[in-house]
């Protein structure tokens, strides 16, 4: 790559695998002209853990849990959606209580996540003090979501059939008590990005992208609604509790940076008035349905809206406790097209922002199959010799 | 567009036209399109498309097994709540179908995916090259194949199939 | 004859490597890079570094292996971070630190001390274009695209007082300045001053050049070890000087070491929150501003100066 010095009018900006603005890995190929970007591709894969074959070889329950780790973020959709997938497959009908506890974690969760990609966005258009205050906020509902679960990511919220914990009227409280505190905050917050000359000025109109090239290029979510396209899964194609907490769609028309910062805060106050709801009419009764341990023969496809748009499951049973295939397709990849779209002819600097203004998740997108190059045997390591590899290393750490 | 609407079209637009397919509602919400000829296929994504439909949710490719010497590549395109999936069935030796990124330019990723995990040629896909494997990764190996077992390609297997054993860096 | 040679430049010796210039100033710089970290990170809800951080990182790096990567000029990558730092140490001894008169003084050395403060960013930008590295190329583009676009503003606002004394010499401007507020008579040419000394230190919101967000460290991206802490030496001598500068031109002078401190540090505070407050401009953004608005604003001060000075005599 630096062998020689390039001479040409044009070059090559590598960024990422490793990469300051990047916190997962990635890697794109930024052609610019100066300071134009005239090509852009994309090359995925750098977090790779075989997730799709791995669930093959295991069974049903186990790999709830391996599918909760897909992402840290978004982990307690990726769950809900196997369930979902799952429980429809059996035949099974979860308790409402049950599906509104869902509902609530994953409300949670889109505020979590929503709050985390306001602060990076920010701090990629070098305005450090909203991040810094943004994240300070977050904190609030990362310590809601420990009260009720015990842990910060990874909920752990959903077993096949239900869900693990209950909800008393003191937790329901805090979180009422978090939630007033976190929508004055969001208030502010909404007029900084939309009032803040700065701020507006590294934003607004930059990466525009009109309705129709966002239907063509197939976004979902978030990137999809700052463009005006009605696309909300929770609305279209309600699932779980929200046929009975119905959620609104929150639209902006302008397609730039500045729309999309706009969406992603006001979908927080649609959050927080579903929680409200839900906290105030939680449907009494059971927690859990027995499951069976073989699921059904059988084929369905499961789509549930994740924080960033559209997560889809294709499950497919051969009637034995373990799954014939399970297929994932992670709203990032959805939206990685429109990146390498938008940035042509937009400035390097502002490469970073359209790129995080999807809410790109590395870890989502890559889940296939294990590679190892730095272990000493030029030998791929399966599942067992790395989990044998981790016993042996904390072993020895304290012998 | 409703779900219900979504559904009498599409259906409208598989069973009473040219095209030779079997269709199936396994769910309330889902029409399943089994396609017996490959050349039906471009005309009913542009038919869909035509009637916006074309939303590509997903491809997903399945492999049905030595046994059955079959691959299956499923189109799945959502409208509200309403999926239909296009089924293909594909020769597992000699797997081919037509590249989808004229009409939907976000089945790029898709199909570069279903390429190099099932190893299934996509005719006159714009950009053929891997996405998430590397990219010294052997050929003929497709990671989501039933009899691919996992632990089984070395990272010096894998460096001397391209590049003569030599590491790329690029 | 030689040892009284050396006996009369004891001083000189004293003021070039120890105080006011020199170690002196080193520490000086650091404890100001300090004080902006800590204001800032105060300023954005966090708790900051200890106060010997910025000291504790500069040791850290003269102790590490310096990389030389290929293709540079060897010579140049060594060279520039020391040029740097001698222009800016140099620079100190013409400027009133510590609210001490300067060491030496000349007539016209204010323009000296604007070039010799220019040499840093100058050093930069060709350490940056002397590396292979994409990011550095970047980045060395950057910094001298922005070098171009600060420097007239900052000169000419830092000219109007000396306009004002009648003297391009620093001693006779800050005699001059001593107890007169020129802030209250030339607040456009102060405020250009404050900002057009953020961008020459690459200070958010003007820290396009060194986005680690778009090109990791900009220029620097390839220095490690020495070079590195030199430059950021040189650095933090450039930020007291900037602000002993404005200081004494702007703000009533700084006849001792107390009004120094006090009034250097209020204008870092003032800086700090710039730095909170706003969102970093992209190169574009920041040559149109210093060329739409902050080199008119100056002209236009001067121009109420010159005509004011006209009316009055």
């Amino acid at each position: 790559m630096m062998e020689k010095k390039i001479m040409d009018e044009t070059f090559t900006v590598p960024i990422g695998p490793q990469h300051p603005a990047l916190k997962e890995p990635s890697h794109f190929r930024i052609t610019v002209d100066g300071e134009i970007v005239t090509n852009a591709v994309v090359r995925l894969g750098y977090a790779h853990r075989g997730i799709e074959k791995a669930v093959e070889g295991r069974n049903w329950i186990q790999n709830l849990y391996m599918l909760e780790r897909i992402c840290g973020i978004c982990s307690h959709i990726h769950a809900t959606a196997y369930c979902l997938g799952v429980e429809q497959l059996a035949g099974v009908e979860v308790p409402p209580r049950a599906q509104a506890i869902r509902v609530l974690t994953a409300e949670l969760e889109r505020i979590h996540s929503h709050f985390l990609w306001v602060g990076v966005a920010a701090h990629e258009a070098g305005f450090d003090t909203l991040f810094m205050y943004i994240w300070r906020d977050r904190e609030t509902v990362m310590d809601l979501l420990e009260t009720l679960s015990g842990n910060r990511v990874n909920y752990s919220v959903n077993i096949l059939g239900g869900v693990k914990f209950d909800i008393n009227e003191e937790q329901a409280d805090a979180i009422r008590k978090g939630l007033d505190y976190l929508e004055e905050r969001t208030n502010h917050y909404l007029d900084v990005v939309s009032n803040d000359a700065m701020f507006l000025q590294r934003t607004s109109g930059i990466g525009v992208m009109t309705r129709n090239q966002a239907e063509v290029l197939g976004t979902v979510g978030p990137t999809a609604r700052a463009s005006n396209v009605a696309r909300d899964v929770r609305v279209e194609a309600p699932y779980g509790a929200y046929f009975d907490y119905p959620a609104n769609i929150v639209l902006e028309e302008r397609g730039d940076l500045t729309a999309r910062f706009v969406v992603r805060i006001k979908e927080l106050f649609e959050s927080y008035r579903l929680i409200r709801l839900i906290l105030d009419t939680l449907p009494s009764g059971d927690l859990e349905t027995r499951m069976p341990r073989r699921i059904k023969e059988g084929e369905t496809v499961c789509r549930v809206e994740a924080p960033r748009g559209e997560l889809f499951y294709f499950i497919k049973s051969n009637g034995t406790d373990m799954p014939e295939r399970i297929k994932i397709r992670t709203p990032t990849i959805c939206n990685m097209t429109s990146v390498v779209k938008l940035v042509i002819g937009h400035q390097l600097a502002d490469v970073p922002m359209i790129l995080v203004g999807i809410d790109p998740c590395f870890s989502c997108n890559d889940r296939m199959v294990i590679l190892d190059r730095s272990d000493g045997y030029k030998q791929q390591w399966t599942w067992e010799a790395l989990r044998q590899h981790g016993i042996d290393y904390y072993h020895e750490q304290h012998s | 567009m409703n779900t219900q609407e979504a559904l009498k079209i599409a259906s409208l637009l598989v069973e009473e036209w040219v095209w030779t397919t079997e269709t199936e509602r396994p769910e309330p919400n889902r029409l399943d399109v089994k396609l017996t000829k490959l050349d039906d296929f471009i005309p009913i994504v542009v038919g869909l498309r035509v009637q916006r439909l074309g939303y590509l949710s997903a491809i997903t490719g399945l492999d049905l097994g030595p046994e059955v010497g079959e691959l299956e590549v499923l189109y799945h395109f959502c409208t509200a709540a309403a999926v239909v999936t296009l089924r293909l069935r594909v020769p597992r030796d000699n797997p081919s179908v037509p590249s989808l990124c004229s009409i939907i330019p976000s089945a790029e990723p898709f199909e570069r995916e279903l390429r190099e995990m099932f190893g299934v040629d996509v005719d006159k896909h714009p950009n053929p090259i891997h996405i998430y494997l590397p990219d010294d990764w052997p050929v003929d190996t497709y990671p989501l194949r039933k009899d691919f077992e996992q632990g089984t390609v070395s990272t010096a297997v894998r460096r001397g199939v391209k590049h003569d054993g030599k590491e790329n860096n690029g | 004859m030689g040892s009284t040679t050396i006996m009369n430049n004891i001083p000189n010796l004293v003021a070039l490597l120890i105080f006011p210039a020199g170690l002196f100033l080193l520490l000086c710089g650091l404890f100001y890079e300090w004080a902006d970290r800590k204001l800032l990170a105060q300023l954005q809800n966090r708790i900051g570094p200890r106060w010997f951080q910025p000291l504790a990182d500069i040791i850290k790096l003269l102790a590490k292996e310096e990389v030389i990567p290929d293709g540079v000029n060897p010579t140049l990558f060594i060279g520039l971070p020391i040029i740097a730092l001698a222009g800016g140490l140099t620079a100190a001894l013409y400027v009133p630190i510590v609210g001490l008169l300067p060491s030496y003084g000349l007539p016209g050395d204010l323009i000296i001390t604007i070039y010799l403060l220019s040499l840093l960013t100058l050093c930069l930008g060709l350490a940056g274009s002397n590396t292979l590295d994409r990011f550095s190329l970047v980045g060395a583009t950057r910094t001298l695209t922005q070098l171009f676009s600060y420097e007239a503003p900052f000169m000419l606002a830092l000219l109007g007082p000396a306009f004002v004394a009648r003297s391009w010499q620093i001693s006779v401007i800050t005699t001059f300045t001593n107890n007169r507020w020129l802030i209250l008579s030339q607040p456009l040419g102060f405020l250009v001053a404050v900002i057009a000394l953020m961008g020459k230190l690459e200070l958010p919101p003007f820290d396009a050049p060194e986005a680690e967000t778009e090109i990791v460290a900009g220029a620097l991206t390839e220095y490690s070890g020495r070079g590195l802490a030199l430059f950021r030496l040189g650095k933090g001598v450039a930020l007291v000087i900037g602000l002993t500068l404005i200081a004494s031109f702007y703000l009533g002078g700084v006849t001792n070491p107390f009004l120094f401190f006090v009034k250097t540090l209020t204008l870092l505070l003032v800086v700090v929150a710039l730095q909170a407050l706003l969102t970093r401009l992209r190169i574009d953004q920041t040559v149109g501003l210093w060329w739409r608005y902050g080199t008119l604003l100056v002209l236009a001060q001067w121009l109420v100066t010159i005509v004011w000075h006209g009316v009055a005599t």
